[in-house]
């Protein structure tokens, strides 16, 4: 289980993220949902280590690991553009964490998640040669092999197409499933939170604005921000597609 | 076409200008060398320097001193870069290191030879403070100090640009990946730095290679290619036939590195998107780099101390009181002020002109319709202004302009910086102009502009900030050039750096650095205000880009 607890920083002396507390169980997703700025970026890399916090305490299964460094930590991130090494190949890339230590993931739990990720015909090409879906997946893999006790997505479907974008939603669900992983991804767009993760935390101006259960989000906004900002969105598309269809249904009605 | 009239005549203009002073003065080399000094055409020089028991050493010494000058050039501004973009140094000291290193880039070689000289020499300031000679400065130690102080600019300018491009996200993948340190340090900067630090390295190699100011002083026994050449043009008899032959053997190696340069350009690791991130906390590092930096700074420009020492004292090193006496006698002195005065003018006019046939070369390949053919020859051009050496551009003018009226001009000299600097500046202009819109013309001529019209007025004023930026490298160059300007500066063209090789015979040392001192801040002057005029221009462009999207956006 991670736990915060009254985590703080800022830059330069503006506040980011102000005394933000918070639990998440083992195997579970939870989404981190928020407009540009509100500190979701800041909140993944403390959990992540890249950056340190200005006070409070980050504790995983009972242990303190507020100053462990970020490669002791265990967690593993994959970008929002991938960072994979443009001068290896997909498979150099997948396979980039075993040089150092070999006895992370055997060969079969290697085969299996490059089958998972249906990356079998891509293992030869070069980074250049991928589709945005392609190399977002050889990057899971790649993170994956390392087996992270948590796995953090930046922005993980922003750079992708429609249907690309479902399929690797039902991939990370999968993935979770399968592994009892716990994720964490960060998101700017309340459909992919709400369609995603168990749980959706809802971050503004460097608070916890809120943090349940897709459906209670839903039926019970806690406060205007949540109302305003993130359900009036949905029920904009909601319109839309209704306005779309109902031609369609129109029709349906009257051949029936 | 109609519209394509205005840009082929200015191709045209721009072709005849290179046919006339690169085309036919490099053939004219080629010519010289089996013709010599009006004889029936044969090998016999090649046979002659080929076979001169000196020459083949002085190339070898050219190889081995400009491969060990080069290769300590990159190492040292790598660890420059690497201070500025991958330690916690303090942005002013980050800053420091930046403006310091590139600082020597504003004096003419022959001044570092001299400064090396007064600096180490048994006289020497630095001798003088160290209480002995630190080292014998004549050949070898002396060149490779030189050199490595004289191309340290360009490759920190090269490495430091590359690595503000890399992503440094890449650090934090790696490390979670289990990569020990140095593995990062691989994986991280230097495979994405390769092709860069090769660059660095071939272009720091061709500089020492081609360079005449540094040998000419402090070469001693130590011959190398350009000191030959100097040698065979202006000693007691010239022999233009061997001149030739050294001139085109000089002109193999740039070719050769030019050529590679054009290869690795494609091997270059390019990243999307740079994220900035916080460096992991090293004390250690930091302190261990920004000491590095320091101590690599400190000693290349020592050796300049004494160009702001000496001149400001009776008489060095025995009367040690403070003086302006030498500086003044410069001033009243007519034909030395009169040299300074030549060299403004001579550099403003290669900047004024240079940036017009650069801007003109560069409308072309990057804005019009004008048939590929067309533009490979202005890119052809770039290409080859790049691989040959000030020297051999020189020597090639003599043998053609001489008995001609432009022998000892100031046009001449303003030609040859033009030609011999144009690489650079085209492909600055070239790289700005092709990142604007490309309906602008077509836009401006449906308004009713004519073409001349819309490059005035939209072009231009959108191109200003790279314009100034052009002027300012032409301008610079022009002042510190020596080696191009070495055989075609006639007793009444003198520009500063031909006087200071003049000045050399007579160990006039004062007169000498109070000249640098006065191309430096000249060159610091024109630096700054061109830097700050771009600024200004910039950031008007930029309120003007601000201004157009919310326009936009209260359309929509």
């Amino acid at each position: 289980m991670l736990e915060l607890k009254n985590v703080k920083k800022s830059y330069d002396g503006t506040p980011v993220l102000t005394d933000i507390s918070l639990n998440i169980e083992d195997g579970e997703i939870v989404s981190i949902l928020g407009p540009s700025g509100c500190g979701k970026t800041t909140l993944l890399n403390l959990i992540l280590g890249i950056v340190d916090s200005d006070g409070g305490q980050i504790i995983y299964n009972g242990e303190d690991i507020t100053n462990v460094p970020m490669e002791k930590r265990g967690f593993n991130i994959v970008f929002q553009d991938y960072a994979l090494f443009p001068n290896l190949n997909v498979y150099q890339n997948i396979t980039y964490g075993l040089r150092n230590n070999p006895e992370i993931s055997s060969k079969e739990e290697v085969e299996d998640l490059i089958h998972l990720l249906g990356l079998e015909e891509h293992l030869n090409k070069r980074i250049g040669q991928l589709s945005g879906g392609q190399k977002q997946r050889v990057a899971l893999a790649r993170t994956l092999v390392m087996k992270p006790k948590i796995l953090l997505l930046d922005e993980p479907l922003s750079a992708l197409d429609g249907v690309i974008k479902e399929s690797i939603k039902d991939r990370i669900k999968t993935i979770a499933r399968e592994y009892n992983l716990t994720t964490i991804i960060v998101t700017h767009d309340p459909e992919e939170a709400l369609t995603l993760s168990n749980r959706v935390m809802i971050i503004n101006e460097g608070k916890i604005a809120q943090f349940g259960r897709p459906e209670e989000i839903i039926s019970r906004p806690e406060n205007g921000f949540v109302r305003k900002f993130i359900l009036n969105q949905l029920e904009i598309k909601k319109n839309n597609i209704f306005t779309l269809f109902s031609g369609q249904l129109e029709q349906q009605v009257q051949v029936g | 076409m109609r519209k394509n009239r205005e840009i082929k005549a200015v191709f045209a203009v721009i072709a005849v200008f290179f046919a006339g002073f690169l085309a036919v003065p490099m053939i004219s080399v080629l010519v010289k060398s089996f013709t010599g000094n009006g004889e029936a055409a044969s090998f016999s020089h090649y046979a002659e320097v080929l076979t001169g028991r000196g020459f083949l050493q002085a190339l070898g010494n050219s190889f081995v001193i400009s491969i060990c000058s080069a290769l300590l050039a990159t190492v040292l501004a790598f660890v420059l870069a690497y201070t500025i973009h991958y330690t916690n140094a303090g942005g002013r000291y980050k800053w420091l290191i930046s403006k310091a290193a590139i600082l020597p880039m504003l004096l003419p070689t022959i001044t570092y030879g001299f400064a090396i000289i007064y600096s180490f020499g048994k006289q020497g300031l630095l001798t003088q403070l160290f209480g002995r000679q630190l080292f014998d400065i004549y050949g070898f130690n002396g060149l490779l100090l030189g050199y490595v102080v004289y191309t340290l600019p360009i490759a920190f300018t090269l490495i430091n640009n590359a690595m503000g491009y890399i992503d440094k996200r890449f650090m934090i993948v790696s490390r979670l990946m289990g990569d020990s340190p140095l593995q990062t340090f691989r994986m991280t900067i230097v495979i994405p730095l390769l092709g860069t630090l090769a660059t660095s390295f071939i272009q720091t190699f061709f500089l020492c290679f081609t360079d005449f100011g540094i040998p000419a002083s402090v070469g001693g026994r130590y011959e190398v290619v350009a000191s030959v050449l100097y040698e065979e043009m202006l000693g007691s008899i010239p022999n233009f036939g061997n001149g030739a032959v050294v001139a085109l053997v000089m002109i193999i190696p740039s070719v050769v590195s030019i050529t590679v340069l054009h290869i690795l350009e494609k091997y270059n690791v390019r990243y999307n998107k740079i994220s900035p991130i916080e460096l992991k906390k090293g004390v250690k590092r930091d302190v261990v780099f920004a000491v590095l930096s320091g101590a690599i700074l400190i000693c290349a420009l020592s050796m300049f101390l004494v160009m702001f020492v000496t001149p400001f004292i009776e008489e060095w090193p025995y009367r040690m009181n403070f003086t302006l006496e030498h500086v003044q006698a410069v001033f009243e002195d007519r034909q030395l002020y009169g040299v300074y005065v030549n060299s403004v003018i001579v550099a403003l006019i290669t900047a004024l002109a240079g940036t017009l046939i650069a801007y003109g070369g560069a409308l072309v390949t990057a804005r019009s319709t004008v048939s590929g053919k067309l533009k490979k020859v202005i890119d052809s051009i770039a290409l080859v202004t790049n691989t040959i050496p000030g020297m051999v551009i020189g020597l090639a003018y003599l043998f053609v302009f001489t008995g001609t009226p432009l022998q000892n001009t100031f046009p001449i000299i303003i030609i040859c910086n033009i030609v011999h600097y144009f690489s650079t500046p085209y492909l600055m202009m070239k790289n700005s102009l092709s990142k604007m819109n490309a309906s602008w013309e077509t836009t401006a001529m449906l308004m009713g502009d004519n073409w001349m019209k819309t490059i005035v007025r939209v072009v231009t004023p959108n191109a200003l900030s790279t314009l100034l930026e052009v002027f300012s490298y032409y301008f610079v160059n022009a002042m510190v050039t020596v080696s191009a300007v070495i055989f075609i500066a006639g007793a009444r063209t003198m520009v500063i750096t031909t006087k200071i090789q003049e000045l050399q015979y007579f160990n006039e040392f004062n007169e000498i650095f109070v000249l640098s001192l006065l191309i430096l801040f000249t060159n610091l002057i024109a630096r700054a205000i061109f830097r700050r005029l771009a600024k200004m221009s910039e950031s008007r462009q930029n309120t003007a880009k601000i201004y157009r999207f919310s326009e936009k956006k209260k359309a929509a």
